[in-house]
């Protein structure tokens, strides 16, 4: 049988699942990152307006007008983003699933992978939920309740960073310990994770803070915070949906014969 | 004449762990966002900004400077001592890299404390918010740095570093150099530099 796996190199048989292995779902799942950010970075960056955001220091009047005259497009790109949020979730999955062939099956960082990537689906989904009632809203509600829906829907999105920190710790963890000869996930990926933890932390000032760089629309909390995120998971994708044909053929040289 | 030499010329490698050098490429690049950023918001405001900048303690800039280049000055010996595997004199270098660093916290702490005293917080204008959220930033990789530096000085007075298993002290003291740079860079501009 033809094969590209290396001899030596596969994972111990302890180290798989029990479970058969569906290949072909898993690699769909892993591509689910790509549409993810995709959709999120064209529905809710750009035609929902907050790439760059309407900024911190704002007057109620102002947010007021800019949900009244952005009503549609916020709509749309809050609605659709809300529903593909959850492609996240599915690709966190995938990923988890890669890590367990470097950390064993059930290991406690792909669970913390697979949480944190799952949970972080949450305050996005009802931040854009928020949104969208604004918008939704917009005729009947003042000023002023415009402004805190606004303002909710950045504090939930931004504040929640931690829960997203640790998904990115368990994957750079695991992958930066792979013992294979060519890792699944090279260590650039590992510490591009780490700089995108480290970029997270400042977010913690935006309750305070109206302008500079710090403020939610600030070169720090946003344009960085933002965009590390943003090249971490294209970048991780990128490795995670070759893996899974690499460890597809470590089973068959090893002549693992559950995969369905 | 042709010489033929069957001599093998060593593969040049990067110093330290695989991937450390994207971490530092990255911190780079951020920094350099936000050094542009900075230069651009006192293009708005340069009367602000230059008046805000006579505040600064002068003296405690230059002290923090001189602190920061000795302490990598001690770190490069402390690689340069583990590549000629004199392993004894390892560890003092690495003290004095972690020594100095202490001594640039106390500093920095001592003029955030003098800035607190006279009501100057990050809030007072942007000026002040551009330079405690700039040296906030740099005082964390200062600690951090202190604390890798610490974590090596322990770890070497045991031998645990020779010159063939040298990744890790070599990270850190890249690591390390990258901090004392971008200081070298944060100086002059909040300090030293005219707004207009």
């Amino acid at each position: 049988m033809a094969t590209h796996a290396e001899p030596g190199t596969a994972a111990p048989a302890s180290d798989w699942s029990p479970y058969p292995t569906d290949y072909t779902s898993w690699k769909v799942m892993a591509w689910m990152g790509p549409v993810f950010l995709l959709a999120f970075f064209c529905l809710w960056g750009l035609l929902a307006r907050n790439i760059s955001p309407f900024p911190a220091w704002a007057e109620p009047q102002a947010v007021w007008d800019h949900y009244k005259n952005l009503r549609l497009p916020i709509m749309i790109g809050m609605s659709v983003c809300l529903t593909l949020t959850a492609c996240y979730m599915v690709w966190s999955v995938a990923v988890s699933r890669v890590m367990e062939r470097i950390e064993g099956a059930g290991g406690l960082w792909s669970k913390m992978e697979m949480l944190g990537g799952t949970i972080t689906c949450a305050p996005i989904m009802t931040a854009c939920a928020i949104w969208l009632t604004a918008a939704h809203e917009i005729d009947n509600i003042t000023p002023g309740m415009a402004h805190t829906l606004y303002w909710f829907g950045w504090l939930l999105i931004d504040l929640a960073y931690f829960v997203t920190s640790w998904q990115i710790a368990g994957a750079s963890i695991v992958f930066m310990r792979d013992k294979r000869e060519k890792k699944l996930v090279p260590n650039i990926v590992g510490w591009w994770g780490w700089i995108t933890i480290l970029s997270f932390f400042v977010v913690s000032a935006i309750p305070f803070v109206y302008t500079g760089p710090l403020a939610f629309n600030g070169v720090i909390s946003f344009w960085i915070a933002f965009f590390t995120w943003f090249f971490w998971i294209p970048g991780l994708s990128y490795f995670i949906i070759k893996a899974i044909p690499r460890l597809q053929a470590e089973d068959a040289a090893a002549g693992r014969t559950n995969d369905s | 004449m042709v010489v033929v030499t069957t001599e093998r010329v060593k593969p040049r490698r990067l110093p330290g762990v695989e991937g450390i050098w994207v971490f530092i490429g990255a911190d780079s690049v951020i920094f350099a966002i936000l050094f542009l950023t900075f230069m651009q918001d006192r293009a708005k405001d340069p009367a602000l900004f230059e008046a805000s900048r006579h505040t600064l303690n002068l003296n405690l800039g230059g002290i923090d400077t001189l602190i920061l280049l000795t302490s990598s000055w001690s770190v490069a010996l402390a690689i340069q001592a583990l590549k000629r595997d004199l392993i004894d004199q390892v560890p003092r270098y690495l003290f004095g890299g972690a020594l100095t660093g202490l001594m640039f916290v106390v500093s920095k702490s001592t003029e955030y404390f003098q800035k607190f005293a006279h009501g100057l917080t990050p809030g007072t204008n942007p000026f002040y918010m551009w330079y405690f959220t700039l040296t906030g930033i740099h005082l964390v990789h200062v600690v951090l740095g202190t604390s890798l530096l610490t974590f090596l000085w322990i770890r070497s007075r045991r031998g645990a570093y020779s010159s063939s298993h040298r990744e890790v002290p070599e990270s850190v003291a890249s690591f390390w150099h990258l901090v004392d740079l971008l200081w070298i860079v944060l100086f002059p501009l909040l300090y030293l530099m005219k707004a207009a």
